[in-house]
Parts: C-alpha cells; sequence; structure tokens
C-alpha cells in the first residue's frame, strides 16, 4: 500500500477506489434511508386504523 | 379437491408472500453483508499485494474493481430478465419487485464500469474516453437502465407498468451479448476477455487471483443491496394498496352520509 504513494498514477488509483466506494456507499444510504421513510410511512397508515395482509418488521 | 390433497406452497411459489419473503431477507441479509466485508477485506489486501503488472505498472489494481463493477452491471441485467420471464411467463409476484429493485443497482454498477474504465483509460490509453464497441455498447446499458426507471415511474397502473418493463426489458437484454462479444467482432481499443475465454484465463494467476475474489466481494455487495432494495419495493406496494383502501373508504363514508342527507 506504502508503494503507492508518490507514483505517478496515485492519483489516477485513489480517484478509482474513491467513485467505487462513494456510489456502493451513496447505494446503501439510499436503501437505509428509503426503508426508515417506508416504514414511518407504514406505521402512520397502521395508526390510522388501516391493516395490511402480512406483517413487515425488521 | 380435498383438504389432504392441498400442498402447502414451496420453492419459489412460497416466497410470492411477502411475509415469507421478508423473513427470508432477515435470515440473508446478515450473511451476505459478513461475507461481503471479509471477501471485500481479502481483496482488497490481495490487491494492494500484487507486484506491478508489466505492461500496466501500478494501474492494474484498478482492474480488480473495474472488471467487477462490469460483471455486476450486466449480472444486474440478468436479474432483470429473470424478473421480466417471470412476469411474463410465470406471473409470479415477487418477478417484477426483483426486476425494478435491480435497475437502480445495475445503473449504479454500469457508471462504475465507465468511470473506473475512463479513470484507466487515461494513463494506459492517453485518452478518457474512445467511441469503440465496447465502451459504447456499455454507455448504452446505462441509457437502457435510465430508461427503465422512467418507463417504471411513468406508468401508473402497476401491471400494465410490469408488463411493459418486461418487454422492454427483454429487448434492451440483445446489448448483453453485445457488449461480451464486441471486442472479438469488432476492432476496439479495449482489450479482448481475459477471464472468460475459451481456453481458460489468460491472466496470470497473481492478478487473477485478487479479481476473483473481489468478484466474488462484489456479488455480495449486489446481493445484499438487491435484497434490501426489494424490501423496500415490497413496502412501497403495502403502503399503496392501503392508501387506496384509505381512499376507498372515505370515499364510501362520503357517499354513505350523501344518501343519508
Amino acid at each position: 500500500m506504502t508503494a503507492l504513494f508518490g507514483t505517478e498514477y496515485f492519483g489516477f488509483i485513489v480517484s478509482a477506489y474513491g467513485v467505487v466506494t462513494f456510489v456502493i456507499l451513496a447505494l446503501l444510504a439510499w436503501v437505509h434511508l428509503t426503508y426508515a421513510a417506508r416504514k414511518r410511512d407504514l406505521a402512520k397508515l397502521e395508526q390510522a386504523g388501516l391493516k395490511r395482509g402480512s406483517q413487515v418488521d425488521g | 379437491m380435498t383438504v389432504e390433497t392441498i400442498k402447502r406452497p414451496s420453492g419459489l411459489t412460497a416466497l410470492a408472500n411477502p411475509t415469507r419473503f421478508l423473513a427470508l431477507v432477515r435470515v440473508l441479509l446478515p450473511i451476505f453483508t459478513a461475507i461481503a466485508l471479509v471477501l471485500l477485506a481479502v481483496g482488497l489486501w490481495m490487491g494492494f499485494s500484487v507486484p506491478d503488472d508489466y505492461q500496466q505498472g501500478r494501474t492494474v489494481r484498478i482492474m480488480f474493481i473495474h472488471v467487477p463493477s462490469v460483471w455486476m452491471a450486466m449480472g444486474a441485467y440478468m436479474t432483470m430478465v429473470s424478473g421480466a420471464l417471470g412476469v411474463l411467463v410465470w406471473r409470479h409476484p415477487l418477478a417484477d419487485v426483483a426486476a425494478r429493485a435491480a435497475a437502480p443497482i445495475g445503473a449504479a454498477f454500469t457508471f462504475l464500469g465507465l468511470a473506473t474504465g475512463s479513470i484507466w483509460g487515461r494513463p494506459m490509453w492517453g485518452t478518457w474516453w474512445v467511441w469503440d464497441a465496447r465502451l459504447t455498447s456499455f454507455l448504452v446499458l446505462l441509457i437502457i437502465y435510465l430508461g427503465l426507471i422512467a418507463l417504471w415511474n411513468s406508468i401508473e397502473e402497476p401491471a400494465k407498468s410490469s408488463r411493459m418493463a418486461a418487454i422492454a426489458i427483454l429487448i434492451g437484454a440483445l446489448n448483453i451479448p453485445i457488449i461480451r462479444f464486441s471486442v472479438e467482432w469488432f476492432t476496439t481499443l479495449h482489450q479482448g476477455p481475459s477471464v472468460v475465454r475459451a481456453g481458460g484465463p489468460s491472466m496470470a494467476p497473481e492478478f487473477l487471483h485478487p479479481l476473483l475474489i473481489m468478484g466474488l466481494a462484489f456479488l455480495f455487495i449486489f446481493l445484499a443491496l438487491h435484497l434490501m432494495a426489494m424490501r423496500n419495493e415490497i413496502m412501497r406496494r403495502q403502503i399503496r394498496t392501503l392508501q387506496r383502501k384509505a381512499a376507498q373508504s372515505n370515499r364510501t363514508g362520503a357517499s354513505r352520509a350523501e344518501i343519508a342527507q
């Protein structure tokens, strides 16, 4: 790993790994935030007395 | 048919029940996440321990994330093709959910394939981009993904939207063999296949092994993300059903009040 620093391709390697890390973390954030929002919406609807055929938890 | 002859649903039929599928997600998700993290740690360690390639130098390390991104971009599309067949042939309730959930993840991996390829291409080819058959057909894959996401979002009626998307997915699938064989059918700046090819991989084992480990890590990242996205899609449908129920009961209540007056 230390051999990478100071090489002429350092910027390209870091950029490639950086963009992959950023996009995968963004995907994870997107699924988690959507899940939290959907759970909140379902809870609100159930509080309003609406029943669904199957239960969602987790 | 007597009560004794009615069989309990099994296999894919059993998973048509959202509760059963979501229970399976709860079991599989931590397992897939743990496997992905372990493989990623091993793959990164192996990838950064390899010697420099005699042609690519240190940029060979970009291959360990570029190639798995490309595999997942095409794998996600094949997941959508299975979903499309599930919608059109077997009418499995989860088929459209699986296809729809795979689209944004597939689009993200396609973008990663293009971005990392471009970052590798600048020092190795001397250019960020060329309109050769491989790069262009892969860009077309990204456009297909975005088009399918737009199609799903533009049709309100669920059955119609899933059928239309399934047909569009199958038409778009023609691009997958074009991507795969473009480097053999046309003269391209992009190199030919070096892993999945007749006669076995042409890559040296010291580069092949970290690449395969990273490929498996990306596969489990995709599987974990796909399960989570499928869970979200099922919940979206449950919310829509409840909202419709609420709207319907509001309408019924209003018309009863009008009749009473």
